[in-house]
């Protein structure tokens, strides 16, 4: 074809027309669809509309919906956004809590990202519009379609996927076209996870001949900062809780050198734990494999030897030809039986003589576990602060230890190294420096809330911070209590109270607290402060957002309804935010 | 000259508006145990103490915890006696927020450790429902006046109750903080600022604790010659109180390097009618509350003012004060300061058990001994009454003929009248660790040990049936009154006490040092040649402690004023 010349009426000086000519005559179909992308996307992203003087042939839209809590979702929703671009569709992830349900009628194409929560529930902020999109139909049939959606969970828990798979049922009832079939991922989710981006990718997108003639050029920052497993120094392990208590409670202290994830308040840090040798070497004997020095190695670091889900429990149930295994998985009775049990259980009652590959086979990866970062760089340049409380307890006649917190809190010393990985969490933020904050943190969720303070005294910040925060005993369980006494008095700290639930007969919770200083809550909620919630998901969270709801009601003599949508309110504003596990 | 100033305590009490100061608001701040330093003393006005657990000091900051805080809650009982329904509420409370253990003390009366703040209150008006109250039961007034313990001759006993009861009850402060404080009681307007709310005490109270007790002869258990005040019952031939002898100066505390701190023994400086009882008392009290030292703490205690001013002083202003003289003392016999144990017969009829409680320490323990449970049992089952000896010990009360097999299968069921040899029946040891401030040394949760090792010797020595008075404290402060007994062990450090020897069986002369800073093999060492003389030089039934003087081993103390002169052993085998 012709080489392309750039008209003398452009709006360039003449030895730029040559210049441009030099690179544009002569550049391939590529190179130019490239160009265009570049010029359009530097339009895009100093956010001006201006279309490229060479309009591009519109991208096939795509949505993505993400439904998440620790991020995991969004970010598989962001890398499946980068791959469709690439491949000539124009993708737009948007959170399920931020979606309009009208608008999914009005798609061609859409992918659903879903992990589930709590005992089978959807993340925090998506559980309003999930309960709708699941019961409502308002929004419309989506005749035609075509979807495809990824389940993210652990099979450690009874409703593994759930809210995954009943998105993918009802999009299908509502008349969507399943193109792509749901895969349901364990908490090793990269691999399967990437497979399926693929494959949607693939049938979602469309055929070479009819794509743009734009390759999109990203600018700006990418979604989430994808950030890298680094080790530190454990220079301080602090048990807080008092000898006389029987709970422990380990504050940990990381120094990076150097290597500092760059944290904000709110993150935490994964964190890659070791299994208990002793514990290890029972589940060897158990199977016949003591003798297997390497095997151990493998198991030790990387392999997760406790959970027993109905996945490996019919896998085992396969080498070991057990007639009661199989009754049990005939009549169902197995669900019930994996309750409260772990693969020692397992290996123990039905023992059989196993090879390192089919012991392998019944275990999945270690996953590394969450912890709420508990300090701010402001305050403490090089270091991270965790606040580990050791999972101890019994079921079945057996003493169960929970394998990070116990690996930390009984096994780690000063000195020795551990390796971690920031999760950042976007959604659990400060707000503006003038803004009053309201945090809820019992136990192991006052954490992110030492971050808070600790930030905004670095900062100076004019807002001011109130914390709740309990446990059992005001004498032993006080975690911080010295720090936390200081803060009030350098203003840190405007107030704070207190739950002790076993210092009286009766039991006194943050809810208690909540309720009882409702007035003064009210107030500040309507001066328009933040208020958070950090700590135990299946009882206190829930626990506190029925307080609130009780609090408006009363103090503002509304109905339960008009309470509840006030809360509700609260949330589609991002100022009633929670971080719960 | 800056040493004539009034002490702190004194300006405190002075703005305190009749002991309120910032109690209230100290007592709800949610973030501490504690409260304030100022609070912390006008504190024990109300019966409490702040204190904290001293075995968990050493974790504390490193956890990032302020100290273990506790309240210690003493009960005003004067003359001990307690109704079983009020054993039980105390009981109760004790199980609820003390750490599941009753302390009875050697002024006849309750303790309890450990209580958090935040429970203070309903503590207390769990008390209060029991018409038990813990006023003055600490402080610069008259706290726990003391009476005779034991029932057995019914009439004139009742008689010395009765007014231990009504001097307590006159002489007990007026100012209604602590109904306003603890008990949510209406605020009484304008009360901190009048003038005329303590017609005894006014506004600074006493420059120091003051006590009192009635003792009646032949037992002299509540140590009366330790007490600021004390009366002793002279009996008629009819068996009726014809009055009583007053003696007044006792005390106990000193300091350990301050000869010129001392214990002392009260001086008997007359008698007086028992209508003119609670006017002596009255008398006596104000004299000190004018007379008495407000510049030095160490120098407070009416045993140092009568030092100061003399006998003869206190009798003229008595006179004045009183209306009338007091007359001339009348002869008495003491026996002995110790308890008789198990069971006795009143004249009237009605029978006691005196339970010997070690340190009156009440609770169960993994070794079986249940006793704060078999306390409750008891006070379930019994319907007289139940006093607190000033040797730590119960005495149940007034059990009819019937009842005495009930109270002895639950004495039986749980262990609480386990064998004690002569020694251990005739001990006493203070609180010391880890609640108290002041301790220098263990006390209670040690002399049972050291008990055991000295028996054995005892034993060896074929003195294991003798009674032997032996006191521990963990400080000089002498709460368990050790100058008076004939072996006393008084703390100096961890691990390490003064030994003294040489008291009077029946309280009427005080011990003397006779070696330092012994530890638990040295005291044995110590001791074992002292038992193995007695058991074969004294005479027919003479005591260790006039023993000790009479071979030589140390010198006898005559008052306070010699009790550092001539220390040291004078024989030691
Ligand atoms: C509980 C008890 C000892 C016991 O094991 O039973 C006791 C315990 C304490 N005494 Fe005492 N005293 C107790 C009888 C005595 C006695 C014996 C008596 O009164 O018959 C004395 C010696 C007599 C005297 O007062 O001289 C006694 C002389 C002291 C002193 C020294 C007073 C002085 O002026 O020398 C102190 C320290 C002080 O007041 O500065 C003291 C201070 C204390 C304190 C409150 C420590 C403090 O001030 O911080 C102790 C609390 C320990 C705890 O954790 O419970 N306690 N204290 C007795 C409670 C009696 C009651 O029910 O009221
Ligand atoms: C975003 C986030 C932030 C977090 N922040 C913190 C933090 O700041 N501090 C903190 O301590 N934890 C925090 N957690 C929890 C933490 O990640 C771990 O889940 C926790 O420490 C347990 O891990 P583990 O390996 O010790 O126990 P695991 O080996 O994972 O065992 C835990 C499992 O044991 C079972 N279990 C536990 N208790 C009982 C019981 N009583 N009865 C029966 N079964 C039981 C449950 O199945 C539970 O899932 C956070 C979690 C998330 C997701
Ligand atoms: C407290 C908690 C509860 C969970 N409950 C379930 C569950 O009931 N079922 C399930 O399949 N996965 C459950 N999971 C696993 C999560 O779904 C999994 O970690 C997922 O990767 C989180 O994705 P996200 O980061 O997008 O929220 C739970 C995880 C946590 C921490
Ligand atoms: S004697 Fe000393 S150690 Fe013992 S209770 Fe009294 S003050 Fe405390």
């Amino acid at each position: 074809m012709s080489v392309l010349q750039i008209p003398k009426t452009a709006p360039f000086g003449d030895e730029e027309i040559d210049l441009l000519n030099r690179v544009v005559g002569p550049a391939s179909e590529t190179q130019r669809a490239w160009l265009a992308g570049f010029l359009a996307g530097v339009e895009a992203s100093t956010g001006n509309t201006v279309q490229p003087s060479a309009p591009p042939v519109a991208a096939e839209p795509l949505t993505i919906v993400y439904a998440t809590e620790s991020g995991n979702s969004e970010r598989l929703a962001n890398d499946l956004a980068k791959s469709a671009r690439k491949n000539g569709l124009k993708p737009t992830a948007i959170d399920l809590a931020d979606l309009e349900l009208d608008s999914l009628s009005k798609t061609k194409r859409l992918v659903v990202i879903a992990a589930t929560w709590g005992e089978g529930e959807p993340p925090s902020r998506a559980a309003a519009k999930y309960k709708e999109l699941m019961q409502s139909s308002d929004f419309g049939h989506l005749d035609g379609v075509e979807f495809g959606v990824l389940a993210l969970g652990d099979t450690a828990y009874a409703e593994f996927c759930a809210v995954g798979k009943q998105i993918d049922e009802r999009l299908a009832a509502l008349g969507g076209k399943r193109v792509v079939d749901r895969v349901d991922c364990d908490l090793d989710f990269e691999a399967p996870a990437a497979d399926w981006i693929g494959r949607a990718v693939k049938v979602l997108a469309p055929p070479e001949a009819d794509r743009g003639k734009v390759i999109p050029v990203e600018f700006g920052k990418a979604g989430a900062a994808k950030t890298e497993i680094v080790e530190a120094e454990i220079i301080e392990l602090i048990n807080l809780n008092s000898s006389r208590s029987d709970k422990e409670t380990v504050h940990l202290a990381l120094r990076f050198d150097g290597a500092m994830p760059p944290y904000e308040p709110g993150d935490s840090l994964d964190l890659y734990a070791e299994n208990d040798p002793a514990e290890v070497d029972e589940l060897l004997a158990a199977v016949g494999l003591a003798a297997d020095k390497a095997l151990r190695d493998e198991l030790i670091k990387s392999r997760d030897i406790h959970t027993l889900s109905i996945k490996n429990f019919d896998a085992y149930a396969a080498l070991a030809g057990h007639d009661y295994m199989a009754e049990l998985i005939e009549k169902g009775g197995a669900r019930t039986w994996i309750e409260g049990r772990q693969l020692v259980d397992l290996v123990t009652h039905f023992p059989i003589i196993l090879s390192a590959e089919q012991l392998r086979a019944v275990t999945r990866p270690l996953a590394p576990r969450a912890y709420s970062i508990a300090s701010s760089r402001r305050e403490n340049e090089d270091e991270v602060h965790l606040l580990i409380s050791a999972v101890r307890y019994e079921t079945h006649g057996r003493a169960r230890k929970g394998v990070a917190s116990n690996y930390t809190a009984g096994r780690r010393k000063r000195g020795d190294k551990v390796r971690v990985k920031l999760r950042a969490n976007k959604h659990f933020r400060l707000p503006r420096a003038d803004h009053d904050v309201i945090m809820v943190g019992p136990g192991t969720g006052v954490a992110p809330f030492r971050a808070f303070v600790q930030e905004r005294r670095a900062a100076g910040a004019k807002g001011r911070n109130w914390l709740f925060f309990g446990d059992r005993n005001f004498t032993h369980d006080f975690l911080y209590q010295l720090e936390w006494q200081d803060a009030l008095k350098d203003g840190a700290l405007a107030r704070m109270d207190l739950a002790f639930s076993r210092d009286q007969s009766r039991k006194i919770y943050v809810q208690d607290r909540i309720w009882e200083r409702r007035a003064d809550l009210i107030e500040w909620l309507d001066g328009g402060a933040n208020f958070y919630v950090c700590g135990d998901a299946k009882a206190m969270a829930k626990d506190v957002r029925a307080a609130l709801v009780r609090a408006y009601a009363d103090v503002k003599s509304l109905s339960a309804d008009a309470a509840e949508a006030a809360v509700a309110q609260l949330e589609r504003d991002k100022r009633y935010l929670q971080d719960t596990y | 000259m800056s040493d004539r100033q009034l002490s702190a305590m004194e300006k405190l009490k002075a703005r305190s508006r009749y002991l309120r100061g910032d109690l209230a608001e100290d007592m709800v701040d949610p973030l501490t145990g504690s409260v304030s330093e100022d609070s912390t003393q006008l504190l024990k006005f109300h019966g409490m103490y702040l204190q904290d657990d001293r075995d968990l000091r050493p974790e504390r900051m490193k956890k990032k915890l302020e100290k273990a805080f506790g309240f210690m809650i003493r009960i005003r009982l004067p003359g001990g006696v307690i109704t079983p329904r009020q054993w039980l509420a105390l009981d109760e409370i004790a199980r609820l927020y003390a750490g599941g253990t009753l302390r009875l003390t050697t002024r006849q009366t309750f303790q309890m450790h450990g209580v958090l703040k935040f429970n203070v209150k309903t503590a207390l008006k769990a008390i209060d429902a029991v018409a038990l109250d813990t006023i003055a039961a600490c402080g610069d007034d008259t706290r726990g006046v003391m009476a005779v313990s034991n029932p057995h001759q019914s009439a004139v006993h009742a008689e010395a109750f009765d007014l231990a009861q009504r001097t307590s009850l006159h002489l007990k402060p007026r100012s209604r903080a602590y109904y306003e404080i603890f008990l949510d009681g209406d605020k009484v307007a304008g009360e901190g600022e009048r003038d005329d709310v303590e017609p005894i005490y006014g506004k600074t109270y006493m420059p120091r604790k003051f006590k009192i007790g009635f003792a009646v002869p032949p037992s002299n258990d509540i140590d009366v010659f330790s007490q600021d005040l004390g009366f002793i019952a002279i009996v008629g031939k009819d068996g009726v109180i014809a009055g009583w002898n007053v003696a007044i100066g006792g005390g106990m505390g000193m300091t350990h390097g301050e000869p010129e701190t001392y214990p002392r023994i009260a001086d008997v400086i007359g008698f007086c009618l028992p209508q003119d009882v609670i006017a002596v008392a009255e008398a006596v009290v104000t004299i000190q509350r004018d007379w008495g030292d407000r510049t030095n703490r160490k120098h407070a205690r009416l045993k140092y003012t009568l030092d100061d001013r003399g006998a003869d002083a206190f009798r003229a202003e008595i006179a004045v004060r009183a209306g009338k003289p007091l007359e001339e003392a009348r002869p008495y016999i003491f026996t002995s300061n110790g308890d008789r144990y198990g069971w006795t017969e009143g004249e009237d009829g009605k029978h006691h058990l005196t339970l010997f409680i070690e340190n009156g320490r009440l609770r169960d323990s993994p070794d079986g001994r249940r006793l704060l449970t078999g306390m409750r049992h008891i006070a379930e089952a019994h319907d007289g009454e139940i006093r607190l000896t000033p040797n730590q010990n119960v005495i149940v009360a007034n059990v009819t003929k019937n009842d005495r097999d009930k109270i002895e299968k639950i004495v039986a069921e749980h262990g609480m009248a386990g064998r004690a040899s002569g020694l251990r029946r005739n001990s006493i040891a203070c609180v010391a660790l880890p609640t108290c401030g002041l301790a220098l040394a263990e006390s209670e949760r040690y002399l049972p040990q050291l008990i055991d090792a000295l028996d054995e010797r005892l034993a060896a020595h074929g003195l294991s049936e003798d009674d032997i008075v032996i006191r521990m404290t963990g400080c000089p402060n002498g709460c368990a009154r050790p100058y008076l007994a004939e072996i006393a062990l008084v703390g100096k450090g961890p691990g390490r006490y003064n030994l003294y020897l040489g008291a009077a069986f029946d309280g009427s002369r005080m011990n003397k040092l006779y070696a330092e800073d012994l530890d638990h093999d040295g005291i044995v060492a110590t001791l074992d040649p002292i038992f193995a003389a007695y058991a074969k030089e004294r005479e027919s039934d003479e005591r260790f402690g006039d023993f000790a003087i009479r071979a030589g081993f140390v010198v006898k103390t005559i008052n306070g004023l010699d009790f550092h002169a001539d220390t040291g052993a004078r024989r030691t085998a």
